[in-house]
């Protein structure tokens, strides 16, 4: 890979990964502010914020699917990988090989069957917190796993290139973690 | 037929060579939907009950809070404070660990952030007081899970939850049970080290109020959060939001212990793992409710009625599947999956709902302790860099004691019920 290019995907890796961090930062940030509002005017000036409780359970979807994005990147989801250690190394980066697809094609479809019902959704004019489209907020479902999707075919994509580059010095420069 | 083993065992061995577990749930639903004709946008509607859920809010924020807690000085007032006023008795010092570790985490979600915050602190003041190598490390280990029947811990809200019982009264029901593993574990480290000539330290009001004032910002949290609940002045969300909200004033504004810059990292790590939580639960909606369609339930019933016919016989094969089951999968992970599952059948055999998540719970627990997987096991050879073989032998004596535990509570169900 090119110098220049190298340096903008490592930069674009870099946006993203603030990017991310700023998201869920806002997230739980206002939800830590909300909950605590809730509380404070309900106890002391006997007010309660109506959409407030939805406002938080969409927050709740929201950073669920923020911080899976996020697992993805350090790719640290939950996983059981029994037979991981007893594998010959080979063997250990063809299997990665073939988890990382699968997972790839798992969120993708996922992705895709969520915007269908967040399409249907909107085609039925639903409305959250009183007045807002619901598909607005439901929109989270297909983002978030369109970015798992894209961050495993990364990772995919990555090892296969690492996998076949002929000398050992481009599989160096290219086995690193990719950062998009 | 052949057809539908022929991809389970494509899933297993897939879950087995470290694929994402949630999209292990996530295929097996979709192949579920296939079968029945059922369109895959029900796997979004499925998972989109995550909003549909208030008391999921607390999940977020108790991760918060504890791993902002482990980041601060907390867990050095923490054993300072215990240190003072347990310290005095034999086997003191191992005592305040079990205590303090317990206390912790509850508050951090039994995440394996103990061991990593309150581990490093621990081991060398255990070596240094002239406890044996083996049994302080087995010590710090084990303890790195004990206070998960202790509330606001993470699986008890998320049993409830799935289970849809009251976490209130899985708080009161993890009490007494927590507190026996607890004396248990405290019981053996004084017998085992009653030749080990370990100093007493001395008790002193100076010290105590020393170590009171010096945690005066920490103190009035448990009190607060667990009076507060079990009181039935807060509700599980609003107590988590409470607890976030009291410690990043405390900790940024009031201690200043954690740099500001640091911050996002410890919102980013923290829900990181709420994330790998909740799209398990999230697929896990999806595949349950498919199995339930499916019958799997009555299924299971049919299977299990074969083998045992009581309730004691039953909670014997559960305790013996549990164990197992903890060997593999995450604490997390089995809650979502078999508790659905199980709880039909559990409950067909005369076991109380809230007697079985305390049982899972507990036997889970071990699961930490467990090879291949054991959670615990992995962080304590990573943090304190010894063999994993090393970890697991010097965890084993501790891991019968809180076996015996649980086999007193899964055989004697008053333990769990008697303060609801």
């Amino acid at each position: 890979m090119p110098i220049t290019l190298r340096k903008f995907v490592s930069a674009a890796g870099k946006l993203g990964s603030s990017l991310e961090t700023l998201l869920l930062v806002l997230i739980l940030s206002s939800m830590i502010l909300l909950a605590c509002a809730q509380i404070v005017l309900r106890n002391v000036a006997d007010i309660g914020l109506p959409w407030s409780d939805e406002l938080l359970r969409m927050l709740v979807l929201w950073i669920a699917l923020a911080g899976a994005v996020s697992a993805s990147r350090a790719d640290k989801h939950i996983s059981i990988a029994v037979l991981d250690p007893f594998l010959p190394a080979l063997l250990k980066k063809l299997v990665r090989l073939l988890i990382h697809i699968f997972t790839a094609v798992i969120c993708a479809i996922v992705a895709w069957f969520s915007l269908q019902f967040v399409l249907t959704s909107k085609e039925y004019g639903d409305l959250l917190l009183g007045n807002v489209p619901a598909w607005c907020l439901q929109a989270a479902l297909p983002l978030g796993f369109a970015l798992i999707a894209w961050r495993y075919l990364i990772f995919f994509l990555t090892d296969l290139i690492a996998l076949f580059a002929a000398d050992s010095t481009a599989a160096d420069s290219l086995g690193k973690e990719p950062e998009l | 037929m052949s057809l539908v083993l022929l991809v389970s065992g494509l899933l297993i061995l897939l879950a087995l060579l470290g694929a994402p577990l949630f999209t292990i749930i996530a295929a097996s639903a979709l192949w579920g939907f296939y079968q029945e004709g059922i369109d895959f946008q029900a796997l979004a509607i499925e998972f989109y009950g995550i909003a549909e859920m208030p008391i999921l809010l607390a999940i977020p924020l108790f991760t918060f809070a504890g791993y902002l807690l482990s980041e601060s000085q907390a867990p050095q007032r923490l054993v300072r404070l215990s240190q003072a006023l347990l310290g005095w008795m034999p086997a003191g010092l191992a005592v305040v660990s079990l205590a303090v570790c317990a206390l912790f985490t509850a508050f951090t979600g039994a995440s394996g952030v103990t061991i990593i915050a309150l581990g490093a602190l621990l081991l060398p003041a255990l070596q240094q007081a002239g406890y044996p190598e083996k049994f302080s490390l087995g010590l710090v280990t084990s303890a790195g899970s004990l206070g998960l029947l202790f509330a606001p811990s993470l699986p008890l809200i998320l049993y409830g939850v799935i289970a849809e019982i009251s976490v209130d009264s899985l708080f009161r029901a993890g009490i007494l049970p927590g507190i026996l593993m607890l004396v248990a574990l405290s019981g053996y480290s004084v017998w085992t080290n009653r030749a080990v000539r370990v100093p007493l330290g001395d008790f002193s009001w100076a010290e105590v109020r020393a170590a009171v004032r010096a945690a005066a910002w920490e103190i009035p949290l448990p009190l607060v959060v667990l009076g507060g609940i079990y009181s039935g002045y807060f509700a599980i969300s609003e107590a988590a939001a409470v607890t976030a909200m009291y410690v990043l004033i405390v900790d940024m504004l009031v201690l200043r212990e954690v740099k500001w810059r640091k911050l996002p990292d410890i919102m980013r790590e923290s829900m990181m793992l709420v994330g790998g939580i909740l799209i398990i639960l999230g697929m896990s909606l999806a595949s349950t409710n498919y199995m339930i369609d499916a019958g799997v339930p009555q299924k299971l019933l049919a299977l299990v009625s074969q083998f045992v016919s009581s309730e004691f016989s039953f909670l014997v094969l559960l305790l013996l599947f549990l164990l197992v089951l903890g060997a593999i999968l995450d604490i997390f992970s089995a809650i979502v999956l078999v508790v659905p599952l199980i709880l039909p059948v559990a409950m067909q055999f005369g076991v109380d709902p809230i007697h079985l998540g305390i049982v899972f719970l507990a036997t889970m627990q071990l699961g930490y302790l467990t090879p291949p997987v054991g959670l615990n096991l992995f962080i304590s050879s990573y943090r304190f860099e010894r063999g994993i073989v090393e970890v697991y032998l010097s965890t084993l004596p501790f891991f019968i004691i809180l076996l015996l535990s649980v086999i007193i509570i899964a055989f004697w169900p008053w333990l769990s019920l008697v303060l609801l």
